[in-house]
């Protein structure tokens, strides 16, 4: 096998499914951080915000990448407004109520898919693409696009982060939350922000893995478990870890095939969410202890 | 001179029992005021009441003439009173220029001259101010923390044994700082383990024991008293 066959092969599939990985688990580290429970209702929150970008095309006619940014402020409002109907009533009670609510909206969302838009597969676009090559690399349009969402992505949510006042108040309440308050930071508007660009990012994820492959009610229950693995394996809090953690998630798994018989390759995902735990439980990037 | 803050015969606790029992403090402007007593005295409980900490079941917080009894600690912290934990008080995954940023959340417009003045206070935190406050020393990371309070410009600023687990060298730096900082205007109230040090460089004392008052005087002469010495103070 020459070395580009293995980049065309391996290295770019998995680089793409990397990136779907990353901005799912970003979102996973987000709430994990600054709201302390792990959201389980994260994939089916991308399904759907999969096929709000579906809607958005059937509704306005535009093109996939168009209908992106109206499914990502679709989707931020519904986990906001999730957030206010469910979560916040349990604010003040032990998170795993909150853990077992989102497996529970988790259901419901996927539910509502399958009443919605049916259980049957569906694709943004019809037809066969050929890739381009880039010096013998061959990237599909998508691909690339995919790869610059996640960039695009990255940049915008980290210099909102490290830059912007209520960035830093974000961080502060994921760092030390009693502190954040004595400062007088409004924990309300802290969870409002956080849903929002939470439920964004499960827009994001979903629809680019739907422009990649399909769509279908059972796709984000799916992502669930590497996007997990690839957040915890950065370090739960760090942005920049959950994207690490998502390349190294979406490579080994498109490598394992190399190894493993195909039907194994989910399965990478949770040998490396049990070793990570194992051997280093504050991943790559010292995250928090769970 | 009519005190800046005033706890009369306080009573409370965290839950339903009364740590503290009939607890009456005052602070005046411009005034260093410490609390020390054995472990279980109430000593930080007593300051978490000033702070809205504590359900306070009796007695009433006066402070720069509002009575502030029950009020929420967002609500405290903007009506001048700003409160630095013993442990756990700073960012420590920011930078120490973003822990005072964060100390300052609450202000509008131009914060330059409240940095300039923090890390006049503290030069050591000037050189620092890119560093990770999780990555400085106990010592710094207790300015960091003082500062991050200061930001707001309090009238009064609480500090719950600020050096506990410091060394001597870096004890003294508190003690230094924390007059400076009362020369600025502010009063300060802070519980201390190092119960002789901390007499001896504040304005007023009180000891406390098993939630109540015990004695109360100047630091020199809480220092002088022979019931002292021997309760509290190791001989």
């Amino acid at each position: 096998m020459t070395v580009l066959n293995f980049i065309n092969f391996y290295i770019v599939p998995g680089l793409v499914l990397g990136s779907i990985y990353a901005v799912g688990a970003i979102g996973i580290t987000m709430v994990f951080g600054i709201m302390r429970f792990a959201h389980l209702a994260h994939g089916d929150m991308a399904t759907m915000g999969a096929f709000f970008a579906l809607a958005a095309i059937g509704l306005f006619g535009v093109s996939p990448w168009m209908a992106l940014p109206i499914a990502m402020i679709m989707a931020a409002v519904l986990a906001v407004g999730i957030d206010r109907v469910f979560y916040d009533y349990l604010r003040e009670r032990p998170k795993i109520l909150t853990v077992m609510a989102s497996l529970g909206l988790a259901l419901m969302l996927r539910s509502a898919v399958q009443v919605i838009w049916g259980v049957d597969p569906v694709t943004y676009v019809r037809g066969i693409v050929r890739p381009d090559s880039y010096f013998g690399i061959l990237l599909r349009p998508r691909e690339l696009y995919t790869l610059l969402s996640l960039i695009v992505i990255v940049v915008a949510l980290t210099l909102f982060l490290k830059t912007s006042k209520w960035g830093k108040a974000m961080r502060a309440m994921s760092d030390n939350p009693d502190l954040a308050l004595l400062s007088g930071v409004d924990n309300r508007m802290v969870t409002i922000l956080t849903w929002s660009i939470v439920g964004a990012l499960c827009a994001a994820a979903g629809f680019m893995l739907g422009i990649n492959t399909e769509l279908n009610s059972m796709m984000g229950w799916h992502l669930l478990l590497p996007m997990f693995a690839a957040a915890i394996l950065g370090g739960v809090g760090r942005v920049e870890g959950a994207v690490l953690g998502g390349f190294i998630v979406g490579l080994v798994e498109e490598l394992s095939v190399l190894v493993l018989p195909g039907q194994y390759k989910a399965a990478t995902a949770f040998v490396i969410l049990l070793l990570i735990l194992l051997v280093r439980p504050r991943g790559l990037l010292n995250g928090k202890v769970l | 001179m009519t005190p800046l803050l005033t706890m009369d015969k306080v009573r409370g606790g965290y839950g339903d029992a009364d740590i503290l029992q009939d607890v009456t403090i005052t602070v005046a402007p411009r005034e260093i005021v410490v609390i020390v007593g054995p472990n279980g005295a109430g000593k930080s409980t007593a300051m978490k009441a000033v702070f809205g900490l504590l359900h306070v079941r009796g007695g009433r917080i006066v402070f720069d003439g509002d009575d502030i009894t029950g009020w929420a600690p967002n609500r405290i912290v903007r009506r001048g009173i700003c409160y630095v934990p013993q442990v756990e008080n700073v960012f420590r995954e920011m930078t120490v220029h973003e822990n005072l940023e964060m100390g300052g959340f609450l202000r509008k417009g131009d914060l330059s001259a409240a940095f300039d003045h923090i890390y006049e206070l503290f030069p050591d935190l000037r050189a620092k101010r890119k560093s990770l406050a999780g990555d400085l020393s106990g010592g710094q990371r207790q300015m960091v923390a003082m500062g991050r309070a200061l930001m707001l410009q309090p009238k009064l600023l609480l500090l719950d044994e600020p050096t506990a687990g410091l060394s001597p060298k870096y004890m003294e730096q508190i003690f230094q700082i924390t007059r400076d900082v009362r020369d600025t205007g502010v009063s300060i109230m802070l519980v201390e383990q190092h119960a002789k040090q901390a007499l001896a460089f504040c304005d007023r004392g009180y000891v406390l024991a098993t939630g109540a008052n015990r004695h109360e005087g100047t630091g020199a002469a809480l220092l002088a008293d022979q019931e002292v010495a021997q309760m509290f103070l190791g001989g």
